[in-house]
């Protein structure tokens, strides 16, 4: 009911008089066309790294590599695949990206459940303690962690990245499950208990199954961050074998003498594609969740 | 609060979460203020020097200086991407007709291609020889006197590397503020519009006012996330040529893994906190006021 109050009727007022709708027209055509400048503008450098992987690679290297490409070829991803092991880059990135979401979400969802759902004494205070999280910069944490590593000798290993990749997304993550859960009514929880419900099963048969669009938006904001991830992997991965797509990525450069330009962005195409085709088709939860998890709460 | 809850699901629930935390997040912060008053290699036995470090860094080391202005530097060109210019589209966005889910997912897309992938193009696109798209762009509308090679020029260099870090997430700050005026009632700006109010002063008195919250909020995330940028200078320039494009994070993270002075590393990090938080306090005092001004 409240939804149709807010769905106002005309003013009975008439528009006020006197402004011109050439000026409005002007001003409305100006907007577009600024937005779509703009548009171009985030969007024309993503082109080019597309039109630069199946440009010829002599084309790049003599011509103009800002003009349209005269021939396609698709020789540059042959050559991507040659110079360095990408399938093994790609598969190392799922499994961190992986392991990372899968500990994210479930502990994000179980600190939240604990916090905002059965309650404790001190539940605000570990509250602070985790949205605090949110403002640390990841780089405090990787000398202690490189130190810490090299004791126990978890250098160079999956682990090494998981663990401050989910450590330093659970504060996001635990504040959008809280804010969520929320908006679960009491009466629910109450209906469940009455029925003999305890904890963990209204945990598995209640708060998860209603959450996923919460876990839509933690996965895909996070999955960004961690397949791109770069200072981690940088600091605490050296052997081949472990390299992630960011680390992999620089082995074109310069490597083998002269940097093959058009490989290189050839392999920069292949790397983007999985992340492009999960933002596409979940295109619109993704920005109903990210407009609506920042805007609550 | 659940009724039938326990002691023992409590800890069941919070344990996991809180132990991983702790250990990848808070141990680190404390372990880095701990080593902030050693002297230490990673090799040879630790050092006290109490507050040695701190002095160095403070008094004595102009690196420190150079990079926590080109932090600031940084800072600023960012943000003016990430909440200027975000703002003025999440403005415009409001007032386009057709299109707009498509606009919103293009906006988006650069978030989500690598730092690592974003420092090859920009490697490209400020490149002098072979010339570049800024340099051609430059040519093409006769400002020939204006090429030159950005990423080396000591005077331009620092502009360069921040450009890509503000163009990249522009479009999820816009699309948060984008969210934050749709909720703004329209009867109020149908209002204002009646009593004859400008555009502007539309948005001076009643959208942005009502936006506010958010605004705190996406400064804070804008501000925070850009005095811990790191991956663009360090891989395009690896803050140089000399310190020109240094930042505090770069500066740290050469001292700790170049440098292996894992003592002094740790007292730019504990600044690099000092400074978030911060940041993040004179955000909220200037921004809470009512009468506070548009940063």
């Amino acid at each position: 009911m409240t939804l149709l109050d807010t769905h106002r009727p005309s003013p009975v007022r008439p528009a006020s008089g006197g402004r011109p709708p050439r000026r409005l027209a002007v001003a409305r055509r100006l907007t577009t066309v600024l937005v779509a400048v703009i548009v171009a503008v985030q969007v024309y450098p993503l082109l080019w790294i597309f039109l630069a992987s199946v440009r010829p690679a002599q084309e790049f290297a003599a011509g103009n590599p800002f003009a349209l490409p005269s021939s396609i070829t698709l020789e540059n991803f042959t050559r991507a695949f040659e110079l360095a092991d990408l399938p093994r880059y790609i598969v190392n990135s799922l499994i961190v990206t992986l392991a990372s979401n899968v500990l994210i979400v479930a502990l994000g969802m179980m600190a939240a459940y604990a916090i905002q759902v059965l309650g404790f004494r001190f539940s605000r205070g570990v509250l602070a303690l985790f949205l605090v999280g949110i403002i640390v910069p990841v780089q405090v944490a990787l000398v202690p962690l490189f130190i810490n590593y090299s004791r126990v000798g978890l250098l160079d290993t999956y682990q090494s990245m998981i663990l401050p990749l989910v450590g330093f997304a659970l504060p996001i993550s635990v504040y959008l499950f809280t804010s969520f859960f929320q908006y679960i009514p009491r009466e629910t929880y109450e209906a469940a208990s009455l029925d003999g419900a305890g904890p963990y099963r209204v945990f598995f048969r209640i708060t998860a199954p209603l959450s996923v669009n919460t876990v839509v938006t933690v996965v895909f904001v996070n999955s960004i961050f961690i397949w791109n991830d770069f200072v981690f992997a940088n600091t605490f991965v050296l052997s081949e074998e472990l390299k992630t797509i960011p680390l992999g990525l620089q082995n074109y450069i310069g490597a083998m003498g002269a940097t093959d330009w058009s490989a290189t962005f050839a392999a920069v195409c292949v790397t983007v594609t999985p992340l492009l085709l999960v933002f596409l088709v979940l295109n619109r939860a993704i920005i109903y969740g990210l407009e609506s998890g920042a805007t609550k709460g | 609060m659940l009724p039938s809850r326990s002691r023992t699901s409590v800890l069941v629930f919070l344990l996991p979460p809180l132990l991983l935390y702790l250990v990848a997040v808070v141990a680190p912060v404390g372990q880095s203020l701990f080593l902030s008053f050693f002297r230490w290699d990673g090799i040879t036995d630790m050092q006290f020097v109490g507050l040695d470090n701190y002095t160095r860094m403070l008094t004595g080391d102009d690196v420190f200086w150079r990079a926590f202005g080109n932090a600031l530097g940084y800072l600023a060109i960012s943000l003016f991407f990430q909440l200027g210019v975000a703002l003025l589209l999440a403005n415009l966005l409001t007032y386009v007709r057709r299109g707009k889910e498509v606009v919103k997912t293009l906006y988006l897309l650069p978030a989500i291609v690598s730092t690592v992938a974003i420092g090859f193009l920009f490697q490209r696109v400020y490149s002098f020889e072979p010339t570049g798209f800024v340099n051609q762009v430059l040519q093409a509308v006769g400002l020939d006197g204006l090429a030159r090679p950005w990423l080396s020029d000591v005077n331009t260099v620092l502009a360069a590397v921040s450009v890509p870090e503000g163009w990249r997430f522009t479009g999820l700050y816009m699309l948060i503020l984008y969210a934050a005026i749709l909720a703004v009632p329209a009867e109020l700006e149908e209002a204002a519009k009646l009593d004859g109010a400008s555009a502007w002063k539309v948005f001076r008195h009643v959208r942005f006012p009502y936006i506010r919250p958010v605004w705190i909020t996406t400064t804070i995330m804008a501000a925070t996330y850009s005095l811990r940028g790191f991956d663009i200078p360090y891989l395009l320039t690896n803050g140089g040529p000399g310190q020109a494009s240094e930042l505090l994070t770069t500066y740290m993270y050469k001292t700790a893994f170049t440098s292996t002075d894992f003592g002094y590393a740790s007292t730019i990090s504990v600044f690099i906190v000092v400074e978030c938080v911060a940041a993040v306090a004179l955000i909220v005092g200037l921004l809470r006021r009512r009468g506070g001004v548009l940063l």
